[in-house]
């Protein structure tokens, strides 16, 4: 080896290591913070979020993913303001408990100088976030209206199951409606069950005994749709042809789907997956060459037994 | 007390006053004045319409007919205690005071000082404490309510009262839950109270009080206006004649010689308790024994630890023989031995329920059947209870709370008369209940006696230990000093072993 | 012997003397009912009526137990996370239990068993908390129940607990099969209520906790052990959450942070909605059975119509709970007489 090269070796591993610590010493650090998990949509998204931030860790040593989940937001606040005085972040992904209350939280945030990407529920004042992702809560309606237009003809009769009365209930089902509109469809009657398997069994049972002819049901969410199935087995009228739509993504649902449940034949997605879109778009920002500021709308994708091989995960709580 | 009562215009007349509670009538045609300076005594049986008087005078009912003058001018009282900004100031016998309030604070309910809006407590406490030593009262302006005894809270609510600058104060058996020493307090107050021109009426059951404090007396029976008299005419015995409305000869029953050989049933010895220090004692057979002492003494607290209500720290007691030194409140009734308490209100019964559930509750046991209660027998026991003990009730579905003292302590009685103890310790027998009814239970007492169960009897009304019982031990402050026998049962002996004058070596 | 759960307004009223606050309750369902079948007769359908008891089952019997408690002066606010706890351990342990015990009855037996111990524990907790430990009951059971509910969350991770296929086909009929024409749990329900009522009215241990809730002092006075009887109506009130859990699993086979949310609420305004008295000495089991058909006839008929905007419906059932309470407290006749 002459000593030439060798010095170039050494000058070049001198220069890595000292890149290597100048990095160690300016690690990008990202806070993500979202509501503790109470149910299981928000348990698979901690879940997902999880996974995200091993994956992103190993792919970029000089990525710091900092996850911090809070019961309530008075609790989110405090955690935001944690992540900037503590771990002075450079950047955050947040899904907002509530967006009022987080809307000045996440603005100081902002004030700091770190990038900002919102997940899911909007806050409350435009233009604070760099970066905005979510479901797409009117295409989880009118996709569910066309499987429905697809399925049932003129005349046909439906019933809905809403969720808990929110912003998000109220876009889902106007859509749903306009969608439905002039089809012929009727729709009964619609009642709140609150995202939630008993509400979901109870009103159910109700609209049983108050309507004699039912063809299908949209329950809006997986977990509504698990009480309604149930309903549907306890009166014996869970054949001829009745389906029940529901949203979201659960993997007992989805893989029911792909085992070819004609009860539950499909599903509309609003993936809990949609935090790791957002931290990886976030780490994108500050590792790709391309522009990333902007609003992510997932698809409200229709799984069916084709393509929900891909939606499932099994080790995923949700 | 030779006050001679001048005609001066009374402050407050009621004339004629009639009340009906529904279709029961309660008071008829009552009239009944008191003027500047006086102390008008009202006495009666209970039931015999007092506190209906008391609270037509204090605005607290309407009279159905007939009129209350203010001042020699009609004027219709305002009710719930408004009539308190009019100078008239009731103090009921359940006392008024809010338990988990400081006696300023008490003191100064609803006229609190005030500097800028905000509360001037040092102001407030400087005027409660100089009452407090006016009055001669060991409790600071800061202590609460709920801590004080009976006797201190009596004493508040007088000075609540004076602080009020009351002219007409009514006061129910204010002396009820007093011992000796402070009523002698309290009586200087009330004459105070007189010279400042304050017109005061007082209702007692303790009738050589009444001789004693009142310038005027009047008469109530069966709801109707008997005589209101000069108290210079009257003596004890003539206001208990005309209360009663009969000759009451032998308010004590004639004495029993106890039995001094009979069997030893309760044997106490050094024991130790929460206010209860080194006391020891026997009690015969068939014994009626008095515990006397001022309040406080630990008369109660010896019982209540022997009863198993409160935890003993050391000494020894036998019942029958037999160690009972750890008993629950459940062992020792079954034991035979019963406690019967001073505070019927707060202790003694479920005032919010019927007569049968309260009567059976301490014997309930007894009263069980294939696990469930027998409530033939409950009933039963009932009407056995009422004929044995004259319990008068209007029906018996009302609840206790509304029958008067006097059948509220018979209804205890038999309450704990029902489990058929062969030892009852009775706390206060007579508390705020009139002659009457104070006769029929001595002679109860004195016939258990004579059938040989032992009777405590705990009082702080002398005559009524002298009256009844074979021996009396006399505390002060935990222990015992004096245990006196025969001819040394007087008041004059009790009262310099209960002061603290005299002193038995008893160990 | 029947309870007051099945009798009508006119046998209320033969056993009673004619009285608003017994036949306050009762007047109030009957209303209520009227009102369910005039909007739409299929309200009186077997198949709702069905419904609708099996339904107050879980509320009802959990009410029966919170009768004792606050009968006895007490509060209990932990039983809806105690339910949602004890659904979660049960589902965990028969869902273990498979590999050893198969998925027949004995793992089912074994899951109910786990059940009532759990219950009884969680109640004894409770009760030893409030005598022994001398805190509010208030304070006890406000932090048990953050303590059970974040238990199941924890045992969920989060999400749902789901009880494996295989058991669920056992243990299946305990809520769906019935038994004459009535489904289990309202047969489980009739025995609680009887059992309940007749522990109340007719047992020493009922008249203790009248009297203990009615005054404290005077019960110590009167030789009862108020501590023990005290925890007893805890461990009572456990017992009953055991039941209304044994029953509920069945139902979905699932347990999460959101199962039995706001159970304690609805089950002590059943017991009050019944007549019994919030700050004890008073309790009435039959009332408390009717108060728990009503909160769920209220739910069942607003499902039935679409009169009133979804919006609206807790303001619904808020009036209707103080309607059927003022029905229940006010003492017509003296009202009556004290206008005039």
């Amino acid at each position: 080896m002459s000593m030439k090269k060798a010095l170039g070796a050494i000058a070049v591993t001198g220069a890595l290591v000292f890149a290597g610590a100048a990095v160690a010493d300016e690690k990008i650090k990202i806070g993500v913070s979202y509501p503790t998990p109470t149910h299981a949509w928000a348990a698979g998204m901690n879940w997902h979020a999880e996974q995200a931030e091993k994956r992103l860790e190993k792919i970029y040593p000089d990525v710091d993913l900092i996850l911090v989940n809070s019961p309530d937001p008075g609790a989110q606040a405090s955690a935001l303001e944690d992540l900037v005085s503590v771990h002075q972040i450079d950047a955050l992904v947040v899904l907002p408990f509530e967006s009022e209350p987080l809307t000045d939280p996440v603005l100081n945030v902002k004030k700091s100088g770190a990038w900002i990407t919102v997940v899911d529920r909007g806050l409350s004042q435009p233009g604070i976030e760099d970066l905005y992702v979510a479901g797409n809560n009117p295409e989880l309606g009118r996709v569910s209206a066309q499987y429905m237009k697809g399925r049932l003809k003129d005349g046909d009769n439906i019933v809905i199951l809403r969720g808990i009365p929110t912003v998000i209930d109220n876009e889902r089902f106007d859509a749903f409606m306009a969608e439905i509109e002039g089809s012929g469809i009727n729709v009964l009657d619609h009642k709140h069950a609150n995202w939630n398997r008993d509400d979901g069994f109870e009103v159910m049972q109700d609209f049983l005994s108050r309507f004699p002819d039912i063809d299908a049901v949209w329950a809006q969410d997986d977990d509504i749709a698990i009480g309604v199935v149930a309903a549907l087995k306890q009166a014996g009228r869970d054949g001829d042809g009745m389906f029940v739509v529901g949203g979201a993504g659960m993997k007992e649902t989805i893989k029911a789907i792909m085992d070819g449940d004609e009860l539950v034949p499909v599903d509309v997605l609003y993936p809990p997956a949609m935090i790791a879109t957002a931290m990886d778009a976030t780490v994108n920002a500050f590792k790709s060459n391309g522009p990333v500021a902007g609003r992510y709308i997932l698809g409200a994708t229709l799984i069916t037994r084709e393509n929900a091989e891909s939606y499932y995960f099994p080790e995923s709580p949700f | 007390m030779s006050m001679e009562v001048s005609a001066s215009a009374a402050i407050i007349e009621a004339v004629n006053i009639s009340k009906s509670f529904g279709p029961i009538p309660v008071l008829f045609s009552v009239s009944m004045d008191v003027r500047p300076g006086e102390v008008h005594a009202l006495i009666g049986e209970n039931g015999a319409g007092k506190s209906t008087l008391m609270k037509i005078l204090s605005g607290f009912h309407d009279p159905t007919s007939g009129q209350i003058r203010l001042d020699g001018k009609r004027t219709p009282l305002p009710p719930n205690g408004a009539a308190e900004h009019l100078g008239i100031v009731l103090i009921h016998q359940e006392l008024n005071l809010a338990e988990q309030m400081t006696v300023e604070e008490n003191v100064f309910l609803g006229r609190e000082i005030r500097t800028n809006g905000f509360l001037d407590r040092a102001a407030m406490r400087a005027e409660v404490q100089k009452y407090l030593d006016e009055i001669g009262l060991d409790i600071l302006p800061t202590d609460r309510i709920s801590k004080l005894t009976i006797a201190q809270k009596q004493m508040v609510e007088i000075v609540k009262a004076v602080s009020r600058n009351a002219r007409i104060l009514i006061m129910d058996e204010p002396t009820a839950v007093l011992t000796e020493e402070e009523t002698e307090v309290f009586f200087r107050q009330v004459k105070k109270l007189k010279e400042s021109g304050v017109g005061i009426v007082f209702v007692s059951h303790k009738l050589n009080e009444v001789k004693e404090i009142a310038d005027r007396v009047t008469i109530l029976r069966d709801g109707q206006w008997i005589d209101t008299r000069s108290s210079q005419d009257l003596t004890p015995d003539t206001m208990a004649q005309m209360m009663v409305g009969r000759e009451l000869s032998d308010l004590y029953p004639p004495m029993h010689e106890a039995d001094v050989d009979a069997d030893v049933v309760l044997e106490v010895k050094n024991l130790r308790a929460q206010g209860v220090d080194n006391v020891s004692f026997g009690l015969r057979k068939g014994e009626i024994l008095g515990f006397s002492g001022l309040i406080g003494s630990g008369r109660t607290a010896v019982f209540e630890a022997i009863c198993g209500l409160s935890p003993i720290e050391s000494g020894e007691i036998r019942l029958f023989g037999q160690d009972a030194s750890n008993l629950s409140v459940a062992e020792a009734r079954d034991a035979g031995l019963a406690y019967l308490t001073k505070d019927r209100k707060e202790k003694g019964l479920l005032l919010d329920k019927q007569m049968r559930p309260n009567l059976t509750l301490f014997a309930l046991p007894k009263f069980v059947r294939n696990l469930s209660i027998d409530r033939k027998a409950e009933e039963n026991a009932l009407t056995r209870a009422i004929r044995r003990f004259d319990v008068r009730a209007r029906d018996s579905s009302i609840t206790v709370g509304k029958l008067s003292g006097g059948n509220q302590q018979k209804l205890l009685l038999a309450k704990v008369m029902e489990c058929e103890p062969k030892i009852v310790i009775i706390d206060e027998p007579t508390r705020g209940i009139d002659v009457g009814t104070k006769q029929q239970i001595y002679h109860f007492i004195a016939a258990l006696a004579a059938e040989g169960v032992s009777v405590v009897v705990i009082s702080s009304e002398m005559p009524e230990i002298i009256g009844t019982c074979h021996r009396v031990v006399v505390m002060r402050e935990g222990h015992i000093t004096g245990i006196l026998t025969g001819d040394h049962i007087n008041e004059n002996e009790i009262m310099r072993y209960a002061a603290g004058l005299k002193r038995e070596e008893l160990h | 012997m029947t309870t007051a759960s099945e009798d009508t307004a006119a046998k209320t009223a033969k056993k009673f003397s004619v009285d608003f606050k017994t036949l306050g309750p009762a007047i109030a369902l009957l209303l209520l009912c009227i009102i369910g079948f005039m909007l739409n007769p299929a309200f009186v359908s077997e198949g709702n009526l069905t419904n609708l008891l099996t339904r107050s089952a879980f509320i009802g019997i959990i009410a029966v137990g919170a009768t004792f408690v606050i009968t006895a002066g007490g509060i209990d606010l932990s039983v809806g996370s105690m339910a949602a706890a004890i659904s979660g351990v049960m589902i965990i342990v028969m869902n273990n239990a498979i590999e050893t015990m198969g998925s027949g009855v004995p793992t089912v037996l074994l899951g109910c068993g786990i059940a009532i111990l759990l219950g009884i524990g969680a109640g004894w907790i409770n009760g030893a908390l409030t005598t022994k430990g001398k805190i509010e009951a208030f304070i006890v059971t406000l932090g048990t129940m953050g303590i059970y509910r974040s238990l199941v969350t924890y045992f969920a991770d989060g999400g749902t607990l789901s009880l494996n296929f295989d058991i669920r086909g056992t243990y299946r009929p305990v809520y769906y099969d019935s038994f004459l024409g009535l489904p289990f749990p309202v047969w489980v329900f009739i025995g609680v209520a009887i059992c309940g009522w007749l522990l109340l009215n007719r047992t020493a241990f009922g008249r203790y906790c009248t009297a203990i809730g009615s005054n404290e002092a005077v019960a110590k006075y009167s030789a009862i052990n108020v501590d023990r009887v005290k925890t007893l109506t805890y461990i009572i009130q456990g017992l009953c959450v055991s039941f209304a859990t044994i029953i509920y699993v069945p139902r979905l086979g699932s347990a999460s942070a959101s199962t039995g949310v706001l159970w304690e609420l609805e089950a002590i305004a059943a017991v009050i909605i019944g007549g019994t008295v919030l700050k004890g000495g008073y309790g009435r089991i039959g009332g408390t059975i009717l108060g728990a058909l009503i909160l769920t006839t209220i739910g069942n008929i607003l499902n039935f119509t679409d009169v009133i905007s979804n919006y609206l419906n807790g303001t619904m059932q808020g009036l209707i709970i103080i309607v059927a309470v003022l029905l229940q407290r006010s003492d017509w006749k003296v009202s009556k007489s004290g206008k005039s």
